[in-house]
């Protein structure tokens, strides 16, 4: 099925894709095909598979069957260096737990991603920091993570995954660990920034959140896509 | 009980890794520290216990027969109240001339008419034949592990009666070289009389001088002909065991700080890293006892068994050490007596485990005392402020990011670095102390090897029967020169003679030629004159004489006169060396026993002595060897080195498994923006890199303080003198080569533990947290 709000050209797809985890099957025969700009929704029953399914496409983990390709690349068959280049020039993720480094400012954390690229320090954070700005959260760039709210750390954390300008933006259960009103801001955000051409793929149990940003849904059970269908994103 | 048990043995099956640490370190330490402590013991104990068994005279004294009799001696002796007293014994001396068939003896001999090996002192252990009983039989003072073949055989004294050997006798004492009848020894015009004493107090020289002093305050003046004390046996007899000792004291001294350093550093590593696993284990209901047994049960099981098979290492390795410290003329009778003493075995099976317990208190009483929902909770410690400054400071640097975020890291944990850093400091004093200890040594070892290739000794041996040279002295040296490969020739002679004011016998060494032969100059120069003479330190300190005094010198009813000109390196106290004159002053007849060749740069030594073979079949060409001693002491200080610098890394290795393990859900964090394997390994390393770095910084002059303090003590134990070039080992390019060394430490020690971490799996890592 091919659906009319994806207008760009295919970025990810999954053909067939099979993970185990020895008796475990986590992902069953999976395929997916994601175009440039969507904003893809990933929803289904706990432990069916969705955070396999966001570690298959940003390279964290390797499929045992099937292929993924996100632009043509088979990400399964990259070597080790070779999947830590893919995700630093293609993938930025958002963790539920953000995931920062406690010792580093927030501002040093974000500049961090550009900083192992090799880019001079004094760039990555002039970049860093028009991130910063960009995402309301300019006059905590110095805090470190442990005095942040909940929401502000999310938001560093987005602004490390948008660092490098990936092609895809991958995020899971990013407001699972917020109260509802730091949630919707992250939403809200994810929303702005598919506005301007960003790939987004995002897992959520949140229904409500999903359809708020998402211009498709996949449901998810068994390690299987069981369902798609693309919503008008509300305005 | 079972569940603590239980939970202790899960703890040390998830923690592989660091129970092989824990048992590594525990054994490599304890393994160091036996043969060090081992060693150190055997210095002095072996003596002690043949002494003691023979009941070796604590004063040998010899009075003059012709002023005092053998009634009024024993008289004094009772009334002075020594401990024991033997004797008194005629005592005779007998000048034999050296050669074929004289038995080993040869030179002056010192000859005792006792009526038995045993009595209250003395004892002397007659290992073959029996004690001679009547006229006409004598027993030889030999150590056991010489041949008794000669037993039966026949000698005839210059100018006396034949004697024959009946049996052989060892007396560590040396009181005598030849034991006859109490009937046989008016036959050898006996001059003197021994008495043999122990006294109730022979800590000291003094004391026992003392003691010796009121045995004849009521003889005629002059009827003491002399009397030597234990103590200068004793010192002569250890002393190559001695000058062991303050070096393994060093090593003893570093390997159990570093041990216990270690030990601490893994032990509390992994309780500290196991604070979540005792929440859980406090909320599952564990009492805070048994929450404190569990990790001293965990802790222990491997400390323990390390420490156990260290023991048994550390014997096994001690063995062949053992052997060859107590080797040569003075220590080789002590080699059978000598082992690992008990106290050793029992400190290291004791005490190291205690430390290992002791090491483990600490941070299982924290665990004990944390509430289980503040366990559970601590992911992390708290970071300070100070490391995060650091960290901020390092973000700015221009280096790879992969470097400063490494060079961050010892930061975040400043207690855990510290511990990894005082390891690494002693790991590099080690590695310094001990290379500048193989050059010095190696230096002592090659002192003189460069002056003559070849020694030729005048007499030979074929089919059992001795060849003398067809030449004459002179002829063979020309002879000598003139070989193909010879570049200079010396000459040495080898005589004893008396040094007039003492009873000591003296060896007189003759050299014709200009070779240094064996020995280094440590002050003043070499002889030149007839009447100038070189001796050892040994010598010098022995008799009290200084460079620039005067001797005399008897031999065979002749004086000379000598004054000493320089200070050699030579460890040997009865040898001084003069020019080919003054030894003809002194023997008018001398002869050399031996021609010392230097061969030309590239000469084949092997070739250059089958030409002395063939050219005179009376000569026997040796070739010089490597010196064992030196060859001893640099081994086991690179063994020991090695032991040490191997548990330096270990104690790294730790600090780099737990810090990593700490910081497992950062490094997947890293991966999954995607620092690649490499930087991860280059951060792990740099991490380590830095405290091994600050490590060489500190431990060098740390290192050199300790091979300053070592070396007198060991060169003072051997009585020699160290010329300057031979202590002057540091210089820049040792120094920039040892400045790796803790570098080098870090990096073995980080490298594993950094592999391991660049390959996480990152969605696993994520996953678990
Ligand atoms: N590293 C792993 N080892 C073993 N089993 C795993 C691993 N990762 C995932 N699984 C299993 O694979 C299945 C899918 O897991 P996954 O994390 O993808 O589920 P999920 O849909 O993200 O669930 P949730 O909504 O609870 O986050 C589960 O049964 C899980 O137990
Ligand atoms: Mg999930």
């Amino acid at each position: 099925m091919v659906d009319e709000v994806g207008t760009g050209e295919t970025v990810v797809r999954l053909d067939g894709v099979r993970k185990e985890y020895g008796e475990t099957v986590a992902l069953d025969g999976l395929s997916l095909e994601i175009r440039a700009g969507e904003a893809v929704a990933v929803m289904g029953p706990s432990g069916c598979g969705k955070s396999t399914l966001l570690n298959m496409i940003a390279g964290l983990d390797r499929p045992s069957g099937g292929t993924v390709l996100v632009h043509g690349e088979n990400v399964g068959e990259l070597n080790e260096k070779g999947l830590a280049l893919y995700r630093r020039r293609r993938i930025g993720m958002i963790f539920q737990f953000f995931n920062l480094v406690d010792d580093l400012s927030a501002l040093d954390n974000v500049a961090l991603a550009a900083q192992l690229t090799g880019s001079p320090a004094r760039q990555a954070r002039r970049r860093a920091l028009e991130l910063f700005e960009e995402l309301g959260i300019a006059d905590r760039r110095n805090a470190y993570p442990a005095v942040l709210s909940g929401g502000e750390r999310q938001r560093v954390a987005v602004a490390r995954a948008l660092m490098n300008r990936p092609a895809l933006l991958l995020a899971d259960e990013p407001t699972g660990a917020l109260d509802s009103r730091a949630g919707e801001q992250v939403m809200d955000l994810l929303l702005d920034l598919n506005q301007i051409g960003q790939t987004l793929v995002l897992v959520t149990h949140d229904e409500h959140l999903a359809r708020r940003c998402a211009s498709r849904l996949v449901q998810v059970a068994d390690g299987r896509v069981t369902g798609e269908h693309s919503l008008e994103p509300s305005a | 009980m079972r569940a603590v048990w239980r939970a202790a043995r899960a703890a040390v099956r998830r923690r592989g890794l660091q129970t092989l640490v824990i048992w590594l370190v525990a054994l490599v330490s304890t393994g160091s520290i036996v043969v060090a402590l081992g060693l150190v013991d055997a210095a002095t104990a072996p003596f002690d216990r043949v002494f003691g068994k023979q009941r070796g005279p604590h004063v040998v004294a010899a009075f003059d027969r012709n002023k005092v009799s053998d009634d009024r001696l024993t008289r004094a002796a009772e009334r002075s109240g020594t401990a024991a007293v033997a004797g008194p014994f005629p005592q005779a001396t007998m000048e034999i001339p050296r050669g074929a068939g004289d038995f080993g003896l040869g030179g002056e001999v010192t000859v005792v008419g006792r009526p038995g090996p045993g009595g209250p002192v003395d004892r002397v252990d007659l290992w073959a034949g029996r004690w001679p009983t009547r006229p006409g039989e004598m027993v030889l003072n030999r150590q056991s592990d010489w041949t008794a073949d000669d037993l039966g055989k026949q000698f005839r004294v210059p100018s006396g009666p034949t004697l024959t050997i009946v049996g052989f006798a060892f007396d560590l004492s040396d009181t005598a070289d030849v034991w006859v009848a109490p009937d046989q020894i008016e036959a050898l015009h006996p001059t003197g009389t021994q008495m043999l004493f122990r006294f109730r107090d022979a800590s000291s020289e003094n004391r026992l001088r003392a003691q010796l002093a009121e045995v004849t305050a009521g003889l005629p003046k002059g009827t003491l002909a002399g009397a030597q004390t234990y103590l200068s046996l004793k010192h002569r007899v250890g002393s190559n065991a001695r000058a062991y000792a303050p070096y393994l004291m060093a090593f003893g001294i570093l390997g159990i700080l570093v041990a216990v350093l270690i030990v601490a550093n893994v032990v509390g590593g992994a309780v500290v890293s196991g604070f979540r696993h005792i929440g859980i284990l406090k909320a599952l209901g564990f009492t805070p006892g048994q929450v404190l047994t569990v990790y001293l049960v965990m802790i222990s099981v491997p400390a323990v068994l390390g420490c156990a098979l260290g023991t048994l290492a550390g014997n096994l390795l001690a063995q062949p050490f053992f052997r060859f410290v107590f080797t040569g003329p003075n220590s080789g009778v002590l080699r059978d007596s000598v082992g690992i003493a008990p106290w050793v075995n029992v400190l290291a099976l004791l005490g190291m485990p205690f430390v290992c317990v002791l090491a483990a208190l600490g941070p299982s009483m924290r665990a004990r005392a944390m509430p289980a929902a503040r366990a559970i909770s601590t992911g992390s410690a708290p970071r300070t402020g100070r490391a995060l400054g650091v960290q901020r400071r390092l973000a700015g640097a221009r280096l790879p990011r992969s470097v400063s975020l490494g060079a961050g890291l010892p930061f975040a944990r400043p207690a855990r670095s510290a511990l990894t850093l005082a390891a690494v400091v002693l790991g590099v004093t080690t590695v310094t102390f001990a290379t500048g200890l193989a050059a010095t040594m190696t230096g002592l070892g090659t002192a003189g090897t460069h002056a003559y290739d070849v020694t030729v000794y005048v007499g030979s041996h074929r089919h059992g029967k001795e060849v003398r040279p067809v030449h004459s002295d002179r002829e063979i040296q020309s002879l000598l020169g003139s070989l193909p490969g010879a570049t200079r020739v010396t000459a040495r002679s080898d005589d004893d003679a008396v040094l007039v004011g003492s009873t000591q016998r003296v060896m007189f060494e003759g050299r014709r030629g200009d070779l240094p032969l064996d020995s280094v100059l440590a002050r003043g120069r070499w002889m030149h004159r007839t009447g100038e003479v070189v001796a050892g330190s040994a010598f010098l300190r022995r008799n009290g004489v200084h460079v620039g005094d005067h001797l005399r010198l008897r031999k065979g009813g002749r004086e000379v006169d000598l004054t000493v000109v320089g200070e050699t390196m030579l460890d040997n106290d009865r040898l001084i060396a003069g020019a080919w004159p003054t030894a003809v002053a002194l023997m008018p007849d001398v002869k050399p026993i031996a021609y010392h060749v230097k061969l030309g740069d590239g000469v084949d030594q092997e070739r250059y002595a089958r030409a002395v073979r063939a050219a005179d079949p009376g000569l026997s060409p040796q070739l010089r060897g490597p010196n064992n001693i030196t060859r001893t002491i640099v081994g086991s200080a690179t063994a020991l080195t090695l032991a040490l610098a191997l548990i330096a890394s270990l104690g790294v290795f730790n600090t780099a498994v737990l810090n990593t393990h700490d910081r497992r859900r950062d490094l997947g964090m890293l991966k999954s923006i995607g620092m690649t394997p490499r930087q991860v390994t280059v951060m792990t390393v740099t991490s380590m890199a830095v405290l091994g770095a600050l490590g060489s910084v500190l431990g060098i002059p740390l290192g050199i303080a300790a091979y300053e303090l070592v070396i007198p003590r060991m060169t003072g134990a051997i009585d020699i003198a160290l010329p300057s070039y031979m202590t002057d080992v540091w210089h820049a390019p040792e120094l920039a080569l040892l400045a790796l060394a803790g570098l080098v430490i870090a990096v073995l020690g980080a490298f594993v533990p950094a592999r391991r971490a660049a390959r996480l799996t990152v969605a696993e890592v994520l996953r678990s947290e």
